[in-house]
């Protein structure tokens, strides 16, 4: 193993285990989780309902901490941290997309994109949260408020706000779970573009289809890892959009 | 997130809920706004009572006559109580002769509204028959022309004394002169012969310049029709004779009024001192002034209650989005901050509409009621960092709440 492969590792995940008691009954979440994921991945993290992807990518996301297990996100292991500086990680490391987008209501798009900037302690909040609305494709949607945007425009503006604080990492849970086929597709192209510009993008979908527009398969089954290898006949976001919707 | 980011944002999240926070702060601006006129109320007697006494002189003693004292003996309950033993103008003449070391002069006063006549005007205004002395025990001079003298008084000769405030009602302007005038009082042609100067609006008997001094004979006999003096008021010759001369004068009308043992529950006059009256006023508005402002704080007590109630339904309601603050980087202590500085400002902002509510209030009370009010700086400081404070302290549980919410947990309340 050469230097240069080590540094390029950005999360390395080993053991983790995520035990919950629900019921006086014992609920193995995660079971002994094993992945490594370098710079530049497009991972796609897929698995029936129940099989603990989502708490996995709660996991890496810091907003859930292991039972066991050492979770190093770029050389740190942020799995014994404090709340304040798992805080610091997710607003500087991390951009989270949600499945329900989760932008504040009755709040306008640059305003909720300009969030994350805000607890970063950023100086020129609206040229940048601009700058990235502009990069989904939403610089005439500025001032709109969250019910004024239509799911996939909402769900840009989450990816804007993921991708305002420029952070390695790019996290996805169900990021089309809500949104239709063409919505979809619009999406995934600008999760590969992001991935193309060098950002690590890791998803949980169920998606095969989309899961298809991703470099690498994970596929979790009860709480562990059963599958992983690259993605046959990737497909192309842009290239699909340019497919004419039938009808 | 700084203190001003988190303002706007702490801002943002009171005015999306206009009406509640309102009503929220309604406990707060009450309970100050109490706290403020009340303390107005007490200052402004205390400080009308200080002055009044200050300008009449430490030395002054005031007879009158026992209000509620009534002895039962064979001629009350026969139903001829001809009253004989209350302060009469012979009692005034006796005191101001006889104790000439400790006692520099008597002033004794019977008052009556009356109703006078000037042209075609007419007003009703307070008249105190009195004796030459009055000038001297009470404090008060003429402006122009002059008092009456003794021989008027002696006389009964229909002469009075105005005040500008008489002045003004009749003619419409305070500062008119009216000596060598002729005033009717209850239909009876008084020659005016001089001007009172003004005291001023503010005294416990409230307007001190609405009031016409005529010789006391004339008074009782020919307006009044009053056989006998509501006060006299005695001028010492200095404090350390006061304790002699309550003593002396307590002796000789006791004698007078042929009154028994034991004393002084068988008295049938008080003689007080101006200082203890002083004493006894800022008594009662202190203990007024405690009693209400405890009522106040109670009342700032559930103004706060009321704000950590609507903090915490806030906090569940907006689970979802600390939630989604937490998930992009929101600290512990931003959220905190966020919620604190929310109910730090409803309070604060409820304590400034109160301070404003209270200044209003203590301003229309002195207008309406003539009380004199004064809002002291202290109270105010003192009310805005009292609401401050309970903003705070009634906040920090919804914020702890709020702040130690699980982002998970947080992202997944419906």
């Amino acid at each position: 193993m050469t230097t240069t492969e080590v540094a390029s590792v950005l999360l390395s995940l080993r053991d983790i285990r995520k035990y919950y008691m629900v019921g006086g009954q014992e609920v193995r979440a995660l079971d002994g989780i094993h992945l490594t994921v370098d710079h530049g991945e497009f991972v796609a993290i897929m698995g029936p309902s129940g099989s603990g992807k989502s708490t996995l990518l709660n996991i890496i996301g810091c907003l859930d901490a292991p039972t066991s297990g050492t979770y190093e996100l770029d050389g740190i292991d942020v799995s014994r941290m404090d709340e304040t500086e798992q805080a610091h990680v997710r607003n500087q490391r991390i951009g989270f997309v949600f499945q329900g987008y989760n932008l504040l209501p009755r709040t306008t798009a640059l305003k909720n994109v300009a969030l994350p900037l805000l607890y970063g302690h950023h100086k020129d909040q609206v040229s940048l949260a601009t700058a990235a609305l502009e990069k989904v494709g939403l610089g005439d949607r500025l001032y709109h408020t969250t019910s004024e945007l239509s799911g996939g425009q909402q769900q840009r503006v989450a990816i804007a706000r993921a991708l305002t604080m420029n952070p390695p990492l790019i996290l996805a849970d169900e990021p089309t779970g809500n949104l239709a086929t063409r919505q979809s597709e619009e999406i995934m192209a600008i999760f590969q573009q992001v991935n193309n510009e060098g950002r690590t993008v890791v998803m949980v979908t169920h998606e095969p289809d989309i899961a298809l527009f991703c470099k690498r398969m994970v596929i979790v089954r009860d709480g562990k890892v059963v599958e992983d290898g690259p993605v046959k006949d990737r497909r192309t976001a842009v290239a699909a959009l340019a497919i004419p919707v039938a009808g | 997130m700084n203190v001003f980011e988190s303002l706007q944002v702490a801002l943002g999240g009171l005015t999306s809920n206009k009406m509640r926070t309102a009503l929220t702060m309604l406990g707060i601006i009450i309970g100050v706004g109490v706290v403020i006129i009340v303390v107005a109320i007490g200052q402004g007697a205390t400080k009308s009572v200080t002055d009044s006494v200050n300008a009449l002189g430490t030395n002054i003693l005031t007879v009158t006559p026992a209000p509620s004292h009534v002895r039962i003996n064979a001629a009350t309950v026969k139903g001829n109580a001809d009253v004989p033993n209350r302060l009469t103008l012979a009692d005034a003449t006796f005191v101001s002769r006889n104790f000439k070391k400790s006692i520099l002069a008597v002033a004794p006063q019977v008052r009556g509204q009356v109703q006078i006549v000037l042209g075609n005007t007419n007003a009703t205004t307070s008249l105190t028959g009195t004796t030459v002395d009055y000038p001297f025990v009470a404090n008060s001079s003429v402006s122009t022309g002059r008092f009456f003298n003794g021989a008027e008084t002696d006389g009964s000769q229909k002469v009075c004394v105005v005040g500008t405030t008489v002045a003004g009602n009749l003619t419409g302007d305070s500062t008119t002169n009216l000596t060598g005038h002729s005033i009717a009082i209850n239909h009876q042609m008084f020659l005016v012969v001089g001007m009172l100067t003004s005291k001023g609006v503010g005294g416990p008997g409230g307007d001190q310049d609405d009031m016409i001094v005529a010789p006391i004979t004339t008074a009782m006999r020919r307006v009044l029709n009053k056989q006998l003096i509501n006060s006299m008021t005695i001028r010492c010759s200095d404090a350390a004779h006061m304790l002699l001369a309550t003593e002396q004068i307590s002796n000789f009308l006791r004698n007078r009024h042929h009154l028994r043992p034991p004393f002084p529950a068988n008295d049938d006059f008080n003689i007080r001192s101006s200082t203890e009256l002083m004493a006894r006023v800022q008594g009662i508005t202190g203990t007024m002034t405690s009693l209400l402002s405890a009522v106040a704080v109670i009342s700032l007590l559930v103004g706060g209650i009321g704000i950590m109630n609507i903090m915490l339904v806030s906090v569940t309601e907006r689970t979802r989005e600390i939630g989604i603050r937490k998930a992009i980087g929101a600290t512990p202590a931003d959220i905190r901050l966020q919620f604190l500085i929310e109910s730090g400002i409803l309070s604060m902002l409820g304590g400034l509409v109160g301070i404003c509510l209270g200044i209003g209030g203590a301003m229309a009370l002195a207008k309406i009621s003539g009380w004199s009010t004064i809002v002291s700086p202290a109270s105010v400081f003192v009310s805005l960092g009292i609401s401050a404070g309970i903003g705070i302290f009634f906040g920090l549980y919804p914020a702890s709440k709020a702040a130690s919410l699980h982002p998970i947990d947080a992202l997944h309340y419906e």
